[in-house]
């Protein structure tokens, strides 16, 4: 059974929508920057490589079957502004799972942005697609990450070492989940 | 004595691998009699790892009298990170007699010094105190504990990981190596 949510999700100072081809700009704007790719999987992106990805995010906007994303921009309602993107990727049907991802801006970053935005994601998930858990992972080094896990209240499931090859060295990967029932005393 | 299974193993096998505690980890789990045949022949085929997705099953014989109580695989599960897990199970009316503890310290010295794996994992059932307790008489360090992640049997999934480092291991292995010393002379 597939979820398509109505959008935009509307928080208290952020607007969360679709992608759009006029996005390359913003989103270009983060993910061009080596900082921002340290932890990604991915490089720095090109100008083409960004283009590339904002169009297969303009569909990403529901989920038919495990696997599928929903990939949404965040937007200071004040400005306009796109100051970073958000991912809910559909794991499982039989266990009801899912794993959130977020990238932002790091000019916009220490403001509470992310936590608002992952917030609303986490609704979404567990209240309009009948989630049972959400997971997330990231890198043991980036601190800012599994600090807005732990602010969201996820729980640290696994601290993996030397699991895997992450651009030529050894990865250490951290793994946090939430359940339904402990979301916002349970949705 | 640890060696491959043989076909007329089944018999044996066929005590535990059935039961309903023993299913999950199992590389063919079992639920009838007439399916442990099937189950013999595809751990007697596994005998070595030529590449990343092998798993090579050792039969657990006891000395004492050569009957099988339980077996243990290494599966290759990634080549370019030397990612091996292991698998096990005995027949629960052997358990606790520190067999599984040998057989395991048998197979974790062969996969980091003959296959040269980097890290050994192992996976078990979150309420299953006893094999939580022997991965840590290993010297396994609790790295996961995944709850409620996945459905098994029906239930909600409770789920430990357990891994060592072929370099903790080698310091915690009963062989030293000769301390070193200063040059003298």
């Amino acid at each position: 059974m597939g979820f398509f949510p109505d959008f935009p999700i509307v928080t208290p100072r952020l607007i969360l929508r679709p992608f759009t081809r006029g996005d390359v700009d913003a989103v270009f704007d983060y993910r061009g920057r080596r900082d921002v790719a340290f932890y990604l999987f991915d490089g720095p992106l090109s100008r083409d490589e960004v283009a590339t990805a904002v169009q297969q995010r303009v569909v990403q906007i529901g989920w038919n079957e495990p696997e599928d994303k929903i990939v949404l921009g965040a937007e200071l309602r004040e400005t306009g502004t796109l100051i970073g993107e958000l991912s809910l990727i559909w794991r499982s049907e039989e266990a009801r799972q899912a794993e959130v991802g977020w990238i932002f801006h790091p000019e916009y970053q220490g403001r509470g942005y992310a936590t608002e935005a992952a917030g609303a994601m986490f609704d979404l998930a567990f209240r309009d697609a009948s989630i049972h858990r959400i997971f997330a992972r990231c890198d043991a080094r980036n601190g800012s990450s599994w600090r807005l896990m732990e602010r969201l209240g996820m729980r640290r499931e696994a601290h993996f070492r030397e699991h895997a090859i992450f651009k030529g060295g050894w990865d250490e990967e951290f793994i946090y989940a939430v359940l339904r029932r402990e979301w916002r005393d349970g949705v | 004595m640890l060696r491959p299974f043989e076909r007329q193993d089944a018999a044996h096998v066929a005590r535990y691998h059935v039961l309903p505690t023993v299913q999950r980890y199992l590389i063919r789990p079992t639920r009838y009699q007439e399916d442990v045949a099937g189950a013999v022949d595809v751990m007697s085929a596994q005998r070595g790892l030529q590449r990343p997705g092998d798993t090579l099953t050792l039969a657990l014989e006891r000395k004492l009298d050569k009957a099988v109580i339980g077996h243990v695989s290494l599966r290759w599960s990634d080549a370019t990170a030397g990612q091996g897990e292991l698998l096990f199970a005995i027949d629960p009316a052997h358990a606790g007699n520190g067999f599984l503890t040998e057989a395991l310290t048998a197979m974790m010295n062969m996969a980091f010094d003959h296959f040269r794996i980097h890290r050994v994992f192992v996976r078990c059932d979150g309420r299953n105190h006893h094999s939580a307790k022997l991965m840590q008489k290993l010297g396994m360090r609790l790295e996961a504990h995944y709850r409620e992640h996945a459905l098994f049997q029906g239930e909600w999934d409770e789920e430990l990981h357990f891994a060592i480092l072929d370099r903790e291991w080698q310091a915690s292995s009963k062989v030293h190596p000769l301390p070193i010393r200063e040059r003298v002379a």
